[in-house]
């Protein structure tokens, strides 16, 4: 099976009913995407389908195979991050890390869609991702500051 | 500039550990390091320098636990019983037919081949529901997965107990197979002065039962190892809060020296206590990886987390206190019953009540009970956020009965001393906590306001955003159609944070003049790799980024201990900065050399050394440079505590919130923290910390409780979906902050710890501000609305 991902193709093999998550940490080795529950709870494993947010612990690979997918890794890496990754360590909306991957990549489907958001706004997309460690705070201000441009002009869409 | 010390080297003290003590032998430091007090002119301690490594952790880059893969390696899943109590019965003849399948182990694979902490991997005897019974181990984690479901357990039941009165009812079933139920020589009490005296002198009592939930950590990353023998070597990659502890769990369970352990931990995400110790899956994946001769990785998924890595056990607290008509507490009593789980140690509520107020008498009591659930664990702030539930409650019913103002209640029982332990604080700056935190909140102006009654509605609807102190608030309002009631509410806290010796560091200059700081402790999120970094470049007179931070490795690094009991940054520290000042002492005589001056007329900032004799200077690098590789290693060791002294810090929270009259659902508008913790070596790094626990207690107080159905003895809820964490949604603005300066007297960085302590006042603080709102007296968390909505009006 093919898949479209980080702007490459990329060839797996796995059933169609595999977890996408399952296939990009262990067959891809991107470990960005975190799993912290597996079904759907938390969020930890939130990766962009076609610019929309989605638990690739919930998705299955069959039905992403013409789909361009984009984890945390293909948003920016240390030495070209994305404006929202330098906010996020910027700001300290970061304390153990685990949920931040996922964290970043709802923001970026959010600021995609919603250039603007208001606070209110920004806590209603980001509810589902969790965070045990309390960054939500940094978070919202971190997203703040990157729809303000502060941290550099946004890419255009997504990969 | 290093003196070295003379007299004894070791010398027998006594440490704390989370309110703990234990007499240990420990070593003195080579030399003396003059403290840091308040007029020291630190320039990288102390700023809001950006995580070291955050970049990597934004981008995905940071390598977790489970984010390690070894050549050829093999994926384990325990599987688990799901009955309180009986015999277990395992079939795993399906499992092990099934493709990809290498191996299943059942405690008939594994009895007797394992020692100390290992030899309860898979007991027969089932005590509680999701005790592990067998491993899994297969190809891939899909295939191991759904062999882990294919595997059969059957219990034959036996009676059990789960709840703290059929515990301790005559002719209970005994949790351990025989004995009493009642655990670590309950009931424990502790006392001072006279109890019944200070009752009879009392003008004034509150009586009162309060009611905590047993609350899960609930770390987003969840337990994990990977383990791989080279040749008769163990390495065990494992997501802990204490790799030194893993390693002489794994040393003795596999009957190795620990020159033959090696356990690694980089990154980990979150802890809060669960994570202290080898698991059933640490056990199991280097088990396994011994058996098929292949690295294994052994993950506890979501469910296992939430059932048996540990919990923060229920209480119920009976509360009298008794007071004169001015305020002044005469006696302060609980009795505390904590329903603990198969297994665990003294962490009750009690210590709090003896630590918190001066009041002459004091009379706890701590009966503990084994029951047929998971274990506890160590879950931040372990008995105090319990305590401070109970204490904090009852002062705030004591106000109301005296008339006082909570906050005014408070500062006239402010204890000057340590009365528990009759000694002096090493600092305490909780009347500056009352003080700007009431002030930034604007809690005089708040209560006149909410006590008017019938301010403007339309005023409030602002309160939700208002950091200042100005806006005006109604009792009632009308908020989006909402009917609501408004109230606000104050507690306090305190934690021994003074850490503690043994903790040592290692700080290694390089040929290009960079210093690598080698230290065996682990971050969990608190930003420790950050803090040491910079202590280390303060000391050294590097700037921060010519210095890298090395944790995490038991073989290659220097012993620390847990990270617990909020100590690594005051028993780490100072080790990291003696370290340095060592380096840059033994650096300084090199330099001294080429330039022909005395090494006491130098001094370094920002890579650059100066001597003041000649004006001359010269970097870093190029002194590292003509040296070549000769090997600076600087050493430092954590001295003992002052003895006699109590190392503590305190903080005040004031909560407002909005009760929905007609749904019961509580709404937390505003938390206002003020916390002391002698200096702070990252204000942005602390505030994080604050608010971190600040939310950990809102989901205390308003959602969390793992529910068990007492009839089946079976946990009910162990998803993150049906366990409610705070998510953005329910997070108030925090305003968050320490106040307070260098404490000299804890050890020579100034600094006492700070992980634990924010959790400990939120939750009351916020009942008391539901009280404030209701009118009525909330005494059981959660706060979920059935609950609100049950509350009789007082
Ligand atoms: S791992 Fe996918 S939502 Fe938790
Ligand atoms: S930073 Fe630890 S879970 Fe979010």
């Amino acid at each position: 099976m093919h898949l479209h991902v980080n702007g490459r193709a990329r060839e797996v093999h796995a059933p169609g009913h595999a977890s996408l998550l399952t296939v990009l940490r262990e067959q891809l080795a991107l470990t960005g995407t975190k799993e912290g529950c597996g079904h759907g709870e938390c969020g930890a494993c939130t990766v962009l389908v076609d610019g929309r947010p989605e638990y690739a612990c919930l998705t299955l690979v069959g039905a992403v195979d013409d789909a361009k997918i984009t984890t945390i890794e293909g948003l920016g890496s240390p030495a070209a991050p994305h404006p929202l990754q330098i906010a996020f360590a910027a700001l300290d909306a970061t304390q153990c890390g685990f949920c931040t991957p996922g964290q970043v990549v709802s923001a970026a489907a959010l600021l995609a869609q919603n250039a603007n958001p208001s606070e209110a706004e920004i806590r209603e997309a980001m509810v589902g991702n969790l965070c045990r460690c309390g960054t939500y705070p940094k978070i919202i201000a971190a997203i703040l500051a990157v729809a303000r441009g502060e941290y550099g002009a946004l890419p255009e869409g997504a990969r | 500039m290093a003196r070295a010390r003379k007299g004894r080297r070791f010398i027998t003290t006594t440490v704390e550990v989370e309110g703990r003590e234990e007499v240990k032998v420990v070593e003195m430091p080579a030399f003396d390091v003059a403290p840091w007090g308040d007029d020291a002119a630190l320039t990288i301690v102390g700023q809001r320098a950006p995580r070291v490594d955050a970049l990597e952790k934004t981008t995905g880059r940071a390598r977790y636990t489970a984010d390690i893969a070894r050549p050829g390696m093999l994926h384990a899943v325990l599987v688990r019983a799901h009955a309180a109590a009986g015999v277990a019965t395992v079939d795993a003849s399906v499992a092990r037919a099934m493709r990809g399948v290498l191996d299943v182990i059942t405690a008939d694979e594994v009895a007797g081949q394992l020692a100390s902490g290992g030899a309860k991997l898979f007991e027969r005897t089932i005590r509680y529901s999701g005790q592990p019974v067998a491993a899994v181990c297969a190809e891939t984690l899909g295939a191991a997965r759904a062999a882990a479901a294919a595997v059969r357990v059957s219990v034959a039941p036996a009676p059990f107990v789960v709840t703290y009165d059929a515990s301790v009812a005559p002719g209970a079933p005994s949790v351990k197979g025989s004995g009493s139920n009642l655990a670590l020589n309950s009931p424990l009490v502790e006392s001072r002065g006279d109890i019944a005296a200070g009752l009879a002198k009392a003008q004034v009592t509150v009586s009162l039962t309060v009611r905590t939930p047993c609350a899960l950590h609930s770390a987003l990353e969840p337990h994990g190892a990977v383990a791989e023998w080279e040749g008769d070597r163990l390495v065990v990659w494992e997501s802990t809060q204490g790799v030194f502890r893993v390693r002489a769990n794994l040393a003795a369970a596999f009957r190795l020296p620990h020159t033959h352990v090696r356990v690694l931990c980089d990154f980990m995400g979150g802890g809060f206590g669960a994570k202290n110790a080898a698991g059933p899956h640490t056990y199991a994946a280097a088990f396994l990886a011994r058996r098929l001769q292949l690295p294994v990785r052994c993950l506890v998924d979501r469910e296992g987390e939430q059932l048996d890595t540990g919990n923060r056990p229920a209480s119920l607290q009976r509360i009298t206190l008794g007071a004169r008509r001015d305020g002044r507490l005469t006696a302060i009593r609980c009795e505390a019953e904590i329903p603990l789980g198969v297994m665990g140690w003294e962490g009750g509520p009690a210590k709090i009540y003896h630590e918190l107020y001066s009041c002459p008498n004091v009379h706890t009591t701590e009966a503990f009970a084994l029951v047929n659930t998971s274990a506890m664990q160590a879950f931040r702030a372990p008995g105090h956020a319990e305590g401070a539930f109970g204490l904090e409650r009852a002062m705030d019913l004591l106000a109301r009965k005296l008339g006082m103002d909570p906050v005014a209640l408070r500062v006239k029982n402010f204890a000057k001393k340590d009365e528990e332990k009759q000694r002096p604080w090493s600092g305490n700056g909780l009347l500056r906590c009352y003080e700007e935190g009431a002030r930034r909140f604007g809690w005089s102006e708040r209560r006149a306001a909410l006590a008017g009654g019938d301010a403007r509605a339309a005023v409030a609807r602002d309160a939700r955003v208002s950091r200042g102190a100005s806006a005006s608030l109604a009792r009632e309002a009308v908020v989006d159609g909402r009917r609501v009631r408004r109230g606000i509410g104050v507690a306090a806290q305190c934690w021994g944070t003074g850490g503690g010796p043994p903790a040592y560091a290692l700080v290694r200059l390089n040929a290009d003049g960079t210093a690598t700081v080698l230290t065996g402790t682990q971050d969990l999120g608190t930003g420790a790799r950050t803090v040491f970094a910079q202590v280390a470049a303060e000391a050294l007179g590097m700037t921060l980024a010519q210095v890298r931070c090395v944790i995490g490795d038991t073989e290659r690094l220097p012993y620390t201990g847990n990270s617990w009991g909020s100590m690594t940054t005051p028993s780490v520290a100072p080790a990291v900065r003696m370290a340095a000042e060592d380096a840059r002492a033994q650096l300084f005589e090199a330099a001294a050399e080429m330039l022909g001056v005395a090494p006491e007329s130098l001094s370094a900032s920002a890579g650059t050394i100066r001597s003041s004799a000649t004006d001359q200077t010269m970097t870093y690098a190029a002194v590292a440079k003509k040296l070549g590789e000769v090997c600076i290693i600087g050493r430092g060791s954590r001295g003992p505590n002052v003895p006699k002294t109590g190392i503590f810090s305190f903080g005040a929270q004031f909560a407002e919130v909005e009760v929905d009259v007609d749904t019961g659902v509580v709404r937390v508008l505003r938390i206002v923290a003020a916390h002391d913790c002698g200096r702070v070596l990252n204000p942005t790094l602390a505030e994080s910390q604050l608010e971190g626990g600040i939310l950990q207690g809102l989901g205390y107080a308003l959602f969390e409780e793992r529910v068990l159905d007492a009839s089946l003895g079976l946990p009910l809820n162990p998803s993150l979906h049906d366990y409610k964490v705070p998510t953005m949604v329910d997070a108030p603005v925090i305003e968050a902050f320490c106040v307070g300066g260098a404490d000299a007297t804890a050890n020579h960085v100034g600094a006492r710890g700070l992980a634990e302590p924010p959790i400990i006042p939120t939750a009351p603080a916020i009942a008391n501000a539901v009280a404030d709102a209701l009118g009525a007296e909330p005494l059981e968390i959660p706060l979920t609305p059935w609950r609100m909505l049950g509350l009789a009006p007082r």
